[in-house]
């Protein structure tokens, strides 16, 4: 069967969904809700494109090609249909990709990552990433003026944490080796930057009681971030920041532990239901509109395989 | 078997000491989950029928009731919470003993439903998010829709319904409903019938109901006996005059037919009197003497309801019924809804008799087809087409009937259940003989007890009489219908979603292709015809296609039915050829808009319809008219708009139904919609910022383009024409003002120099924000002041007025 996409003929067999057909052939075509081979259900919409027969907008993911259709994957007019998308899902999307902290550190610490190794008692790596950056001996941070204090969202909470006195204490630390690590967030400016906005009350108070390590760090930085598809389409449909006011139904910064590795912070969830549909008795849809949620069934948490992360295509669902 | 193990359980359990341990409220609890279990079944499909059937014996649904179904059917946690939480009607919290439900449906909200039940809440002292008060014996609830739009506002309790309900009457309405509940032992007597003289007929239905019918019944009995009067007393099904009831009429044996509309209970007898002779001369003489004691003791007398002459009392009915054709509604006001041989005698079941036995299968879908009628479900597609598809389709096909009537302001379909069961199960067996199924399914949503009644009834009466069953008329033609109840969402309405929720799913929709006529329940063929369309059938096989034909437009054959609802004169369910004008329908038939205010426009379609400006309104009506002014037909609900209608809050009330009522699936929808309603809360509370007009435009466009199924490409309608038609107001509200002073947080009351102290708005102010200042202007407490407008009305002087806040 031929069909007409973007005014040239294409090929194609009418047994595979249109999403895999165009990506064959060399479109690039952002989805969320669909991964190759798993059960799924078009709901995230971003994969859309237009039949220009009928006028209809289609997600391609669930679309199977006929006889007479004229796709059109990337005019104008789609792109801007699938950028409203993505900023409505962001739009419900309470979470920090990077933590202020990192983002404004003059430095380039990735000041998030040391404070995380610090509260896991990790302190050889967290030696060895701050060295990465700066000069132990000569630390910047005596003399700076502490951009990251004035960012960090503790503040808003009820006090910042101490980060320059916490690597001032790590830098004099003696007998530290140095093994070898990366920094998680290779800061690219350029991509989309998810932003939590302001803790309302309620949450200030549980954050209080439920973050209280030693160094009082919300841990704000997205720990499924370089596994996110949300921030790779979001970044390639150039949205700066959310158009529309944010807010949202699902438990900020939650995060339930599944088992093993495995963790699940809902707030961060968009509902596409991969991990309802590729197990079995785990995971289910709880409520319907605007304040439907995915939630772990308490009882079945054993048995959940830690690759159902990998289809996750947020941070919701993260190994760590 | 699982069920021994409870004896077991039982029997080593301390039952000689005799005290009470707590595991014997468990035992209770599973021992009855147990029974439903035996009755309903254990597969996964059978999820929501198990879990109404829990409710109802519990009045929620205990978690031992559920971990006793995890444990002995096939149904998983996963399943039970996605589907408890999804549906509307469930729940996990116990309820009071009666369970108050205020409409909010479209009529009811803009006749004020809630001041309503803010004013309920504060007669039941809740606070906060309570919904049942400290006695445990009320629970509230707002519903999307009661269908008695024509009485609005309207409260139900428990199964008894209040029409006209005001915000400072509702004591009065509880009131009323602790007394019924303290008569409930009353009996009929039942009493001979050999000596008839005449027929009394009263409808019967929800909404005749709530505007006092059933008073007027015990009155008719009552007095009959009193009297010694042998008439037979007729429930029947809806004249459509909602507005005009409770009515009855007067059949005597010489086949007159008196009709008496708007009949209070103590109008009862003298009317009976006037037309019947008591039995014997005792009784005459007596009743002579009582009557005229009556007449002494009361002046009612004086403008009694027999000294109206006869043109008068009924003129606004007859101008109601006059302009209107009948179809569906075919034999309104005689017709026993449940009389199975009278609709026989009425040419009942012809048109299956002579399909099954005259006509093939082929021959029965041309002439469906030839008649032209399309789907009166909302997309108007042709109905002999969807039967055809499914009919070519391979596999053991099924037909459902859609009677998931979820548009608030809409009641059609459950008047057309109620009133004419027989009527619809007619239709749906030839439709399923057309299509080659031999299984049927009434799909009925939660909020209409009575319509999945009487259809029950209406079905065991076919089947008793071999209408249903195998072998009907004689035939190799086997046919058997059962009705599945919904649960409450107004996406099942929606055909693949509602497929989803038979096979025991949340109510997602699907993306289609594939249609359900190639795979639907269960991936078998699957027809889905909407109540209306069914009901006209009969008719069509009965008289020809050609003479359905005739009625109607070119592109829309045949009559719609309306449900004609809001600020109007007289309400009501009318049907109307296609092509008749909204004007005509308004002015004509539903005698003006109320209180003499001009008209501003008429939403059609509910929350998937628009609202058509009065300018509009003198073109016809039909399928393809409507999509060109940007609303659709949807199921029929007209709701009358006037003067003092804001379009704004309008489409915020329909946004928010929406919101509400979304399934959640797909971004657009779920996103989108919530952000639209974000913007239009901005406006409607003055806190609009400079671009929103732009933005819920660019939303309800992305929307409307974008969204997976039928609900969400139709929800921004609202919104998009009353942009389309009435931009101005949207503009208005970014600028704080509200013309007609809706938007209650815009406005406040306030009370002018005509006040001349006379206490009247103080006594009636049911939050107390009026000080009792005889004799002085009186002052309104803005911080105290509900808005609920009660002393607007008590008002003698026209001295209280909203302004700009």
């Amino acid at each position: 069967m031929k069909i007409l996409v973007n005014d040239k003929e294409l090929e194609v067999s009418g047994e595979r969904v249109l999403i895999e057909e165009l990506r064959d052939a060399g479109y690039v075509i952002p989805s969320l809700c669909y991964a190759h081979d798993a059960k799924h259900e078009p709901s995230c919409m971003v994969c859309m494109v237009r039949n220009e027969a009928n006028n209809q907008m289609i997600p391609s993911c669930s679309t199977y090609p006929t006889e007479g259709m004229r796709i059109d994957v990337e005019s104008d007019d789609v792109k801007a249909l699938r950028r409203m998308g993505l900023e409505l899902l962001l739009s419900d999307h309470r979470a920090d990709c990077e933590a202020p902290c990192t983002v404004v550190c003059p430095s380039g610490i990735d000041v998030a990552q040391v404070l995380l190794y610090i509260d896991r008692k990790q302190m050889d790596e967290a030696f060895s990433l701050l060295s990465s950056a700066v000069d132990v001996e000569h630390l910047p941070c005596t003399d700076c003026k502490a951009m990251c204090e004035k960012a960090c969202r503790r503040g808003t909470v009820d006090k910042c944490v101490d980060i320059r006195q916490l690597l001032i204490d790590l830098s004099e630390q003696k007998g530290l080796k140095k093994v070898d690590v990366t920094s998680k967030a290779v800061l690219d400016k350029s991509s989309f930057s998810s932003k939590l906005g302001r803790y309302n009350d309620k949450e200030k108070e549980w954050l209080r009681e439920e973050y209280s390590q030693p160094s009082h760090c919300l841990h704000c930085a997205c720990e499924g971030k370089a596994k996110c598809k949300l921030r790779e389409c979001a970044t390639s449909a150039q949205i700066k920041s959310p158009r529309h006011g944010v807010s949202s139904h699902l438990p900020v910064k939650q995060q339930v532990h599944v088992n093993g590795r495995l963790y699940f912070e809902p707030a961060k969830c968009i509902r596409c239901g991969l991990c309802v549909y590729n197990t079995k008795d785990s995971f289910t849809f709880m409520h319907r509109g605007f304040d439907m949620q995915v939630v772990v069934i308490e009882e079945n948490k054993k048995d959940i395989d830690e690759k159902v992360a990998d289809l996750c295509p947020t941070g919701a669902l993260f190994v760590r | 078997m699982r069920k021994d193990d409870v004896n077991i359980k039982e029997a080593n359990g301390c039952s000689g000491c005799g005290c009470v341990s707590p595991d014997d409220a468990v035992q209770v609890v599973w021992r009855k989950t147990d029974a439903i279990i035996d009755r309903i079944g254990t597969g996964r499909e059978l999820i929501i029928s198990l879990l109404q059937a829990i409710q109802k014996e519990f009045n929620y649904l205990p978690s031992d009731a559920l971990n006793r179904i995890y444990e002995r059917t096939d149904i998983d946690r996963a399943q039970l919470i996605s589907v408890a939480t999804f549906y509307s009607q469930l729940r996990m919290v116990p309820y009071g003993k009666h369970i108050i439900k205020v409409c909010i449906g479209t009529a009811c909200h803009v006749k004020g439903a809630n001041n309503v039940y803010d004013a309920l809440r504060r007669e039941l002292q809740l606070e906060g998010d309570d919904i049942t008060s400290a006695d445990g014996k009320y629970s509230i609830e707002k519903v999307a829709c009661l269908g008695c739009c024509a009485l609005a506002p309207v409260v139900q309790i428990d199964q008894k319904i209040f029409g006209h309900v005001m915000p400072g009457r509702v004591r009065e309405v509880l009131d009323e409903f602790e007394s019924m509940v303290a008569s409930q032992e009353q009996e009929d007597s039942a009493y001979d019938d050999s000596k008839i003289q005449g027929e009394v007929r009263l409808g019967m239905e929800n909404c005749c109901q709530a505007s006092g019918t059933a008073e007027v019944y015990s009155a008719v009995v009552e007095a009959c006996k009193e009297l010694g009067i042998h008439i037979r007393i007729k429930p029947v099904s809806c004249v459509g005059t909602c507005n005009q009831v409770p009515l009855i009429d007067v059949a005597t044996l010489d086949g007159k037919i008196v009709r008496y509309p708007n009949i209070r209970p103590d109008e009862v007898k003298e009317v009976l009197l006037h037309h019947f002779r008591p039995a014997s001369r005792l009784r005459r003489l007596r009743n002579a003497m009582l009557n005229h004691i009556d007449t002494f003791h009361t002046d009612q007398t004086w403008d009694n309801i027999l000294f109206t002459p006869e043109k008068e009392r009924t003129q606004s009915i007859n101008t109601f019924l006059g302009g209107q054709f009948r179809i569906s509604t075919e034999g309104y006001g005689h017709l026993n809804p449940l009389d199975l041989d009278e609709y026989i005698s009425q040419g009942g079941f012809e048109a299956l008799e002579k399909t099954v036995k005259e006509m093939s299968p082929r021959q029965v879908i041309d002439e469906v087809l030839k008649s032209g009628i399309r789907g009166r479900g909302g997309g108007g597609f042709p109905t002999g087409r969807k039967w055809q598809l499914v009919s070519d389709s391979k596999g053991n096909p099924i037909v459902i009937c859609n009677g998931d009537e979820g548009d608030p302001g809409a009641f059609m379909d459950r008047i057309l259940l109620e009133s004419y069961p027989l009527r619809v199960i007619e239709g749906m067996i030839i439709a399923g003989y057309a299509v080659g199924a031999s299984e049927g399914v009434f799909y009925i949503r939660a909020e209409y007890p009575q319509a999945v009644i009487r259809i029950r009834k209406a079905l065991d009466m076919c089947r008793q009489k071999g209408l249903l069953g195998t072998n009907i008329f004689g035939t190799d033609f086997s046919f058997d219908i059962r009705v599945f109840e919904g649960a409450g969402a107004f996406v099942c309405g929606e055909e693949t979603a509602l497929i989803a929720s038979m096979e025991g799913k949340r109510g997602f929709p699907h993306l289609r292709p594939p249609y359900p006529a190639q795979k639907g329940f269960n991936g078998r063929p699957t027809l889905i015809n909407n109540v209306e369309t069914l009901s006209q059938i009969a008719y069509i096989i009965r008289h020809g296609a050609d003479e359905y034909a005739k009625v109607g437009t070119e592109g829309s054959r045949g009559t719609k039915v309306f449900a004609l609802a809001g600020k109007v004169n007289h309400g009501g369910l009318i049907e109307v050829p296609m092509g008749t004008t909204l004007r005509q329908i308004v002015e004509n038939i539903g005698g003006g808009v109320e209180g003499g205010e001009a008209l501003k426009a008429v939403q059609i379609g509910g929350p998937s319809g628009g609202c058509i400006p009065a300018e509009l309104c003198d073109a016809e009506v039909d399928f393809d008219a409507l999509n060109k002014m940007g609303s659709i037909m949807g199921s029929g609900g007209l709701v009358v708009l006037s003067e003092s209608s804001c379009m704004v809050d309008v489409a915020r009330y329909f946004t928010n139904f929406t919101c509400a009522e979304s399934c959640g699936k797909c971004t657009f929808c779920r996103v989108g919609i919530r952000r639209m309603l974000d913007i239009l809360d901005r406006l409607t509370t003055g806190q609009a910022k400079a671009d929103d007009i732009n933005r819920l435009e660019e939303l309800a466009l992305s929307i409307k383009r974008s969204a997976l199924c039928g609900l969400g490409k139709t929800a921004p309608n609202p919104v998009l024409s009353t942009l389309r038609y009435f931009r101005d107001e949207y503009e208005e509200h970014m600028h704080g003002i509200c013309r007609t002073g809706s938007c209650k947080q815009m406005v406040k009351l306030e009370i002018t120099d005509d006040c001349v102290g006379c206490t009247k708005c103080s006594r009636s102010c049911p939050s107390e924000a009026i000080a009792y200042t005889p004799y002085e202007k009186h002052v309104i407490d803005t911080d105290k002041c509900t808005q609920c407008g009660l002393c607007i009305g008590e008002c003698d002087y026209n001295a209280i007025k909203k302004v700009k806040k």
